[in-house]
């Protein structure tokens, strides 16, 4: 068959090579019942409950987009819980009930509405119709109890197109970047949101095709040209080479090299032995944060030496070439555990937590994490770390040390066999910063905690909407201490990490590089993009990047850096 | 009544965060807060979906009244997301 085209808008610069698969949710409800057999008081507390799920789903999905995609993403599912809790959405459906709808009927009548008199009007309020059908599909599914259409998303075959009419954020978000191969839908627009994920997943896309797109069947061999904005069904040779150029490259196979060759660690955040393989699957060189409180949340009681040491062999094997980095217990502040008795304190987020727990309330705790570490390093090539969290002074990293060296001696007086870890910090703390000139004398690297690091130095919760905006990482005051952490192990073996939110920005890989940071640590999902990041800079672009941000006195002037360089 | 006319100068307008920041003052605060173009007819400025209606673009020349408790200072709030460049909301 010869090939044919059909043009749209292209939304991410890249093209992708792929089958077909459509995308095309039932969501019809049917007539209405009798209003006479309509309960409203019932159909009220049906549709706050329903609201009330869709709510924490949305927190949920939030959190997911923040650690898996990005900052913007997550802004998303902010908006839809405002359309959620609007009240022209309460009133409209309240009185819909009222009428003698049941609550999905009273749900649908509402947003459909509201959907109409958006799509009536230009530019990004007819784009934001897409986030109420959203909202409205979330709210339906959760009230008629239908299954979640968006679960078949999530697990597609290797190479797939995705086809659809219309691509709402929340499904967009579960596309694995992995699997589909590009997007393409009849409707949409170049800053709806479905774009703005596609864009922050780096996948091919194009939007706004129209009725032209319904013609090509499932299973057919299409391009998703997102430079040229436009799907091709039946691609000759050429069509494929020419995309084949712009593909989204596999670079989970290759560790990341700058434009230049520098070689930079990407490596996984990880919590569970589900992070394990998921990490491998995205290409992570190595584990470089494994946050071991979780291995505890949710359950009543720690789990014991055995068991931890599983799961640190199980983390070495995932990575049979790379580092492992075990962040010892960071309880308190504002992770509570079932399991630990931790007091209550006014103000946790400086109070006993991380490393002032293991080496008081903890001790035992940690000994025995130590054991379970030091054991399973052993025959490991030196391939294990452990990462000390939330640490101000050194005498604590001196305590800390001794204590493991005492592990050490009691295991080899055992005739157990083991060996010592790579041994690093967290540099989270103003305190730890300015200490990082004499720290380094008792370390082999430095992590850098910048969403902790950025709440300390800012003095600003980021949990507190009137000051989260202070603790942002691209402040000056930040990115300068993290230029002083780096700068403090010149001429020193010690290697300096990032495992915050940071290092899983795109956009912000540049600016870390020329900062000098040797690994980027973040959440699976993100190291293809991380990775391919790093490919895209040059080591002149991004030294000369930093310099320019380091000499910002503004978070603005800081942005505009960034903005600069990528354009 | 209490109000304001500003240009907007954010370049997303009042969509995305200049939006859902304008509308979360509104909604957080005591005093009864409408916002329209000024050759339009007010909305609640606490809706989402009211707010988003009215299309308000960068450029564009906007009123906001405020009326109760504390309307001074939530118009001042309001009138400086609606005058501040997103990068530095």
């Amino acid at each position: 068959m010869p090939e044919r085209r059909v043009s749209g808008v292209g939304v991410t610069p890249r093209s992708g090579v792929g089958r077909a698969v459509w995308h095309a949710p039932d969501t019809e409800l049917g007539d209405p019942p009798d209003p006479e057999s309509v309960d409203p008081d019932a159909e009220r507390e049906r549709f706050e409950s329903a609201r009330e799920a869709a709510r924490a789903e949305l927190r949920a999905e939030r959190d997911r987009a923040a650690d898996g995609v990005d900052e913007s993403a997550a802004g998303v599912f902010d908006a839809h819980r405002q359309f959620l809790d609007d009240p022209q959405i309460t009133d409209g459906v309240g009185e819909a009930v009222d009428a003698g709808l049941p609550a999905e009927h009273a749900v649908e009548r509402t947003f459909d509405r509201f959907v109409r008199q958006f799509e009536e009007m230009d530019g990004r309020t007819a784009e934001r119709a897409d986030d109420l059908r959203d909202v409205r599909d979330r709210l339906l599914r959760l009230l008629t109890g239908a299954g979640d259409a968006r679960a078949d998303l999530a697990d597609l075959p290797d190479r797939s197109v995705v086809l659809a009419e219309r691509l709402t954020p929340s499904e967009t978000a579960r596309l694995d970047p992995n699997d589909v191969a590009g997007i393409a839908t009849a409707a949409g627009g170049r800053t709806s949101h479905t774009a703005i994920f596609a864009k922050s997943l780096g996948l091919p896309a194009v939007v706004g095709v129209g009725d032209a797109l319904h013609e090509v069947a499932e299973g057919t061999d299409l391009v998703v040209d997102g430079v040229a904005g436009r799907v091709v069904a039946d691609p000759d040779d050429a069509t494929r080479a020419a995309a084949a150029s712009t593909a989204a490259v596999d670079v989970r196979d290759a560790p990341a090299r700058t434009a230049d060759g520098t070689q930079i660690e990407v490596a996984a955040n990880v919590g569970t032995r589900a992070d394990l393989r998921r990490a491998a699957d995205h290409g992570a060189d190595g584990v470089g944060l494994f946050r071991t409180e979780f291995l505890l949340a949710d359950r009543p009681s720690q789990p014991d030496e055995a068991e931890q040491y599983a799961v640190y062999r199980e983390a070495l094997e995932a990575f049979p070439e790379g580092r492992v980095v075990v962040r010892t217990l960071d309880v308190g502040g504002d992770k509570p555990i079932e399991s630990f008795d931790l007091p209550d304190e006014p103000n946790p987020f400086l109070g006993e937590r991380g490393i002032r727990r293991s080496l008081g309330p903890d001790a035992d705790r940690f000994e025995t994490q130590v054991r379970a570490l030091l054991r399973a390093g052993a025959g490991s090539g030196g391939r294990l770390s452990v990462l000390l969290p939330m640490v101000s002074t050194v005498d604590e990293v001196v305590a800390a040390r001794e204590r493991i060296e005492a592990v050490a001696s009691d295991l080899d007086a055992a005739g157990e066999p083991h060996a010592m870890p790579e041994f690093g910090v967290m540099v989270e703390t103003p305190a730890a910063v300015l200490l990082a000139p004499d720290l380094v004398d008792h370390v082999d690297f430095f992590s850098l905690g910048t969403n902790d690091l950025a709440q300390y130095v800012m003095a600003a919760d980021r949990g507190n909407d009137r000051v989260g905006d202070l603790a942002d990482a691209r402040h000056p005051a930040v990115l300068r201490a993290i230029r002083a952490t780096v700068e403090a192990t010149a001429g020193t073996d010690v290697w300096v990490g990032v495992c915050g939110e940071m290092a899983a920005d795109p956009g912000l890989t540049g600016l870390l590089v020329g900062l000098g940071i040797d690994e980027l640590s973040a959440s699976p999902v993100a190291i293809p993009r991380v990775k391919r990041a790093v490919g895209d800079v040059s080591d002149a672009a991004a030294a000369a990047l930093a310099e320019r941000a380091l000499g910002a006195a503004t978070r603005e002037a800081v942005v505009a850096a960034i903005g600069d360089a990528d354009g | 009544m209490p109000e304001r006319v500003a240009t907007v100068v954010p370049e997303d307008g009042l969509h995305a965060r200049p939006g859902a920041t304008f509308v979360e003052i509104a909604a957080d605060s005591d005093a009864d807060v409408s916002v329209a173009h000024t050759d339009g007819d007010p909305v609640n400025a606490a809706s989402m979906l009211a707010v988003t209606g009215l299309g308000i673009e960068q450029g564009d020349e906007v009123r906001v009244i405020a009326e109760g408790d504390g309307a001074e200072a939530t118009l001042d709030e309001l009138e400086r997301v609606l005058t501040t460049p997103e990068a530095e909301l």
